[in-house]
């Protein structure tokens, strides 16, 4: 069936598993212990509380169960967890990766087709993994008189531009942000200004035509639909009084914002769609016009880059409007708090017949939250919910939400078609701009009724 | 640290502003012209404003470059890579710059900025917004007259009587 790998057999793949464990103890054995004995025998080893700590003292409380709570706890409000993998760059990649296998199937779905149907048992789900490899051992392909540190650089720029701009997305609250920045939604601004110049850059730089012509659509739509997209979302700005995401989030915890500017979020999810270059707007990589657009000549793992970058821009552009139209992370908090007898004295784990046996210290238990004392104050009933209660909470509307925008963000793909190139720029000139000035003037007259705002009703 | 960044800045600003000058290839120029603009942003970061360094990153670095970078893709390659060398010209232009820098840096030096506190909070932007919609609006009202007024020049110049109706 397969030509490629002819030979293949469980047993050979699992022969050159063992292999390769059996010469990596060899050669650890032989050679990687004695070495690091050699290094730690020149090494000054820090003394802390009077102890030598030895590499067998820091496995120690590596290992000890009382001391591996506190180290999580530690590692999960350090700077490098945010940026890596919470509310930063990991989570973003896996909604990306769900977004990408939700895609195909619901295309599927609405077109009477199947889908990625055979890898992994149900549904095709290891599809994704599938593909990935299958970029990854691919081998990237330069065209001969493209201009090469550019070429090589546009994807890497693109995936690092929508990262920042990840990292500007508030998730929960609290502070569960990359970059608390006060000026949030500017810096979302000047972070989508890059996007445009990477297109072109790389398009100009593939020295071939199909990329060129992609690169300049994407280049008119990108640039036409952000005047729309700033001004839709100043009428938010004009009612909260504030740039900052965070403070945008916590304004709406009564209601959101899209009750009041409906025009609003329908013009910021039109240019949204532009943005993204997706159906009914997907002008640059048009796949039946100019075969991928600006995408044409990447290809292997570079191309890999740009899907991730342009799936981790939509999952930004899905939280941003969760952030400013939806409310983010509000919603009712259902998640139970934790008993403080937990805090205190420690899981009390019994027998079979139910008297306790054994109790279980974990200090810093409540993994998360940053201060253990809002337990003493919730059963004191000062405090309404812990910060532990608010993150999971949070984080479960925000995503549920998130997802929920990103379904509408798809759904277009089944439904319409692609529209001319004047077209949207009418849409976008005439219809949207106007559109984005009436939103504002709600917006004004809003807070000089004095409805909303500094002193409103509201 | 603060003053490590400001010389790592100013390399990047000024480098990138000599490279934008002496690069062969216009399209490198101006990714060079980019990285000035942007260093210019950072030392407004550096200032306490970052209100006005996002504009910067968002009007300059977004909107200017990518038009200078259009305009630069669609001028014929021929003229992107014309080499026209005149040192006579050259070492007169560094003069010139170098006579306008000292003058500045007179002007600027005699002007009493050395008595200037730096440790004073920085101003924020919602009171310079707040000064601009109650002190000073007749100056916004004006300036915004002025735009529209030119964008509707610019609209009626750029009309065109031949052109097709509406085809949709």
């Amino acid at each position: 069936m397969s030509v490629i790998a002819p030979k293949f057999r469980l047993g050979y793949f699992l022969k050159g598993i063992f292999d390769n464990a059996f010469w990596i103890l060899t050669i650890v054995t032989l050679a990687g212990i004695p070495a690091i004995q050699i290094v730690l025998f020149y090494l000054e080893l820090p003394v802390i509380d009077g102890e030598l700590l030895t590499a067998f003292l820091a496995f120690t409380w590596l290992f000890n169960p009382t001391m591996q709570v506190p180290l999580i706890k530690a590692l999960i409000y350090s700077d490098l967890f945010r940026i890596v993998a919470f509310p930063g760059f990991g989570f973003a990649a896996l909604i990306a990766a769900g977004t990408i296998f939700v895609e195909r199937k619901m295309l599927a779905k609405l077109q009477l087709r199947v889908g990625p149907f055979y890898c992994g048992k149900v549904e095709g789900i290891l599809q994704l993994a599938g593909d990935g490899l299958k970029l990854i051992s691919k081998e990237i392909i330069i065209p001969a008189k493209a201009d090469k540190p550019l070429f090589w650089a546009a994807p890497v720029l693109f995936v690092g531009t929508a990262a920042a701009f990840v990292a500007l997305i508030p998730v929960a609250p609290g502070g569960w942000v990359v970059a608390d920045l006060d000026v949030g939604l500017l810096a979302v601004f000047a972070v989508i200004g890059f996007f445009p110049i990477i297109t072109i850059l790389s398009a100009w730089s593939a020295n071939s035509k199909f990329p060129f012509i992609g690169g300049i659509r994407a280049l008119h739509q990108m640039v036409s639909f952000e005047i729309p997209l700033i001004l839709s979302l100043l009428g938010v700005v004009i009612l909260t009084g504030t740039l900052n995401l965070s403070e945008i989030v916590e304004s709406q915890s009564s209601f959101p914002w899209i009750i009041f500017m409906p025009i609003g979020a329908i013009v910021f999810f039109t240019t949204m769609l532009a943005e993204l270059e997706r159906i009914p707007f997907d002008l640059p990589e048009a796949e039946s016009e100019i075969v991928a657009g600006w995408l044409t000549e990447f290809s292997g793992m570079m191309y890999g880059l740009v899907q991730l970058g342009s799936y981790l821009k939509l999952y930004a552009f899905a939280a941003l409007f969760v952030i400013i139209f939806l409310g983010g992370w509000t919603g009712p908090v259902f998640w139970p708090p934790l008993e403080t007898e937990i805090i205190t004295e420690g899981i009390p784990i019994p027998n079979y017949a139910g008297d306790p046996i054994l109790t279980v210290n974990a200090p810093g238990l409540p993994l998360l939250d940053q201060d253990p004392n809002e337990w003493v104050l919730q059963q004191q009933g000062e405090l309404q919910y812990t910060s532990g209660q608010l993150l999971v909470s949070g984080v479960i509307w925000f995503v549920l939400k998130t997802v929920g925008v990103i379904f509408f963000i798809l759904l277009p793909r089944g439904v319409f078609p692609r529209i001319r190139l004047d077209m949207l720029l009418h849409i976008g000139w005439y219809k949207l701009i106007g559109l984005s000035f009436v939103n504002i003037f709600i917006a004004l007259g809003l807070v000089y009724a004095g409805v909303i705002g500094p002193g409103g009703i509201l | 640290m603060a003053d490590a960044l400001f010389l790592a800045i100013s390399v990047l600003t000024i480098g990138s502003a000599i490279a934008a000058l002496e690069m062969r290839s216009l399209v490198y120029g101006s990714i060079a012209l980019m990285g000035t603009l942007g260093g210019v942003a950072g030392f407004y970061v550096m200032l306490d404003s970052p209100f006005v360094a996002m504009f910067q990153l968002a009007v300059y670095v977004g909107s200017i470059a990518v038009l200078i970078l259009f305009t630069v893709m669609l001028v014929k390659r021929e003229l992107i890579f014309k080499k026209i060398e005149d040192p006579k010209r050259k070492f007169a232009g560094i003069g010139l710059m170098l006579i306008v820098i000292l003058a500045l840096g007179a002007v600027i030096m005699d002007s009493g900025i050395k008595t200037i506190s730096t440790d004073s909070d920085p101003v924020d932007f919602r009171e310079i917004g707040g000064d601009f919609l109650t002190y000073y609006w007749p100056a916004l009202i004006l300036m915004a007259l002025i735009l529209a007024g030119s964008v509707m020049g610019a609209l009626v110049l750029a009309r065109r009587e031949d052109t097709i109706e509406n085809e949709q």
